[in-house]
């Protein structure tokens, strides 16, 4: 799927935090966006340097906005600049480059009750969750969790969706949410959304599993950011290319620098669709996506390009 | 049946429990007593409800004798009564509930909508088919479900019309479709056959 990218400018940009800010995006040419999904996402092209990093981020405005639409980014420290960038560089007026929305976190419209459940930055599907099934008027209930009230940037638009079913947890004060206390006794016909960091997803399956809640009625999204690691080789055995992949890139990256036409989506490890198949290994593969299953990591034939990488000398790809 | 002959047909694999859940409801409208001994032999963790229509509860029934310890037993005269019960006892069930659904494929299915209507999706759901394989076919010209269907053709309950019985069937109806046998030739009709006994 290469859809034309879209072309938007940033019309506002808000400090919700010490590390958060939210972005306002409005088309290029002064019309209008498609409406969306609640729960999705856009991919934004961010220019730094030589080099285009693409950064997956939520929607998190009410989703028949057609007039602007909402992101909002927190300052990764650690990771490789996109949101660093973002923080430096976005001002009102600035000209960016983003994909059509995709939705990897949709609501199931039949479940009977939603329990929607963000941690961090992890608010953003969730805002948008929150606000569409309050337009719909079904039962739900939200539950936020952040470190210290500074960080509890979206507190206020999330009561004000639905004020008595907001549930606010500052983990610093509370400590973490008790996913077996809140996932029991459910009434058969509930969904539970996640966003948040690793950890809390892990324990909300670990506790839905616990309590007998079929996989199914789990959702969960996280986009990750590459992780930069030491160069490797690359050779891609169809186009007989080949090519180094070096610290500060994700494979996906590099594999794109070379010109090659190579499929992708969410380019945060979750959506599945630059998945490549690995033919030889000459080292070890470091999987940081939340697609691939144990027993596909473990058969060590699969990469997401995206957010995974070598450790060792030469990988070699069916590509 | 496990190859079914259109993709609609349900498949109905060897009933096991399914042991991620954590309370199981046995619904079960027909005697089988080698499923019943297998599945009580190793019954899952959790609570265990076992729900049988017993037109005599009199009467022997696999579904009462050699229960789990600390198993539930409900029964009910009428199949109607049964899935009445069946329908309570699921809105007070929660996310850890798994349904097993015994019986003639009417029944199965008249369960499992109920089950679907509560919320419950495939994944916490299982079948197995005993008794006689009559069918429950809809009419698609007056809508009305007939049901205990034996033959190939038959008299719709609703609107009179001969109809044919198909193989494609609809989980949301629990039902097969039947439409009108000489539709496109008056007059033309195959011998009736029973075939579904």
């Amino acid at each position: 799927m290469k859809a034309a990218p879209l072309a938007v400018v940033v019309r506002a940009v808000r400090e919700l935090g010490p590390e958060i800010r939210e972005f306002t995006l409005a088309p290029a040419d002064g019309g209008r966006f498609p409406t969306y999904s609640a729960g999705s996402h856009v991919v934004v092209s961010l220019p730094i340097g030589e080099r285009v990093h693409r950064n997956a981020y939520s929607l998190l405005g009410d989703p028949a906005a057609t007039d602007e639409w909402r992101i909002a980014v927190r300052r990764q420290s650690g990771s490789r600049g996109g949101s660093q960038w973002l923080h430096q560089h976005a001002r009102p007026g600035l000209a960016l480059e983003i994909s059509w929305p995709v939705n990897l976190f949709s609501l199931v419209r039949t479940a009977r009750h939603q329990i929607l459940v963000a941690g961090g930055i992890g608010i953003t599907p969730i805002l948008g969750q929150a606000r569409e099934l309050a337009r719909l008027g079904a039962s739900f209930e939200a539950h936020y969790a952040y470190r210290g009230a500074a960080n509890a940037a979206f507190a206020d638009e999330l009561q004000a969706l639905a004020p008595s079913r907001v549930y606010l947890r500052d983990s610093e004060r509370d400590g973490h949410l008790d996913f077996g206390a809140l996932l029991a006794r459910r009434p058969l016909g509930t969904h539970v959304y996640v966003c948040g960091p690793q950890s809390m997803v892990d324990a909300a399956k670990i506790a839905a599993a616990r309590l007998g809640w079929p996989p199914g009625h789990i959702h969960s999204e996280q986009f990750l950011a590459p992780a930069g690691g030491e160069p490797f080789e690359v050779e891609m055995r169809a186009s007989g290319r080949r090519f180094t992949v070096p610290r500060d890139l994700s494979l996906l990256e590099a594999i794109e620098a070379q010109g090659i036409d190579t499929p992708s989506l969410c380019r945060g490890g979750a959506c599945g669709q630059c998945e490549l198949e690995v033919l030889e290994a000459d080292g070890t593969l470091h999987h940081h996506d939340v697609y691939l299953s144990d027993a596909e990591r473990a058969s060590g034939r699969k990469i997401m390009p995206c957010v995974s990488r070598l450790e060792g000398r030469c990988l070699v790809l069916n590509h | 049946m496990l190859t079914p002959r259109l993709k609609s047909q349900p498949c109905y694999p060897p009933m096991e429990w399914d042991r991620s859940g954590r309370q199981h409801l046995l619904f079960a409208a027909g005697e089988d007593a080698v499923l019943a001994r297998r599945l009580f032999e190793w019954p899952p963790l959790g609570t265990l409800t076992v729900l049988s229509v017993q037109e005599n509860p009199d009467a022997p029934s696999c579904w009462r004798s050699g229960l789990p310890p600390g198993a539930q037993q409900r029964v009910a005269r009428r199949r109607d009564a049964a899935l009445q019960q069946l329908h309570d006892l699921l809105e007070q069930a929660d996310m850890g509930a798994r349904l097993y659904a015994v019986g003639d494929e009417d029944s199965i299915w008249q369960a499992l909508r109920i089950a679907e209507r509560v919320g419950m999706g495939a994944e916490a759901l299982r079948r197995h088919r005993i008794a006689t394989q009559a069918r429950p076919v809809y009419c698609v010209h007056c809508r009305h479900t007939t049901r205990g269907v034996t033959t190939n053709v038959a008299d719709c309950e609703g609107c009179g019309r001969a109809l044919f019985v198909r193989d494609h069937f609809s989980r949301r109806l629990g039902a097969y479709m039947g439409f009108q046998v000489d539709a496109e030739v008056p007059g033309e009709r195959p011998e009736v056959e029973e075939i579904y006994r």
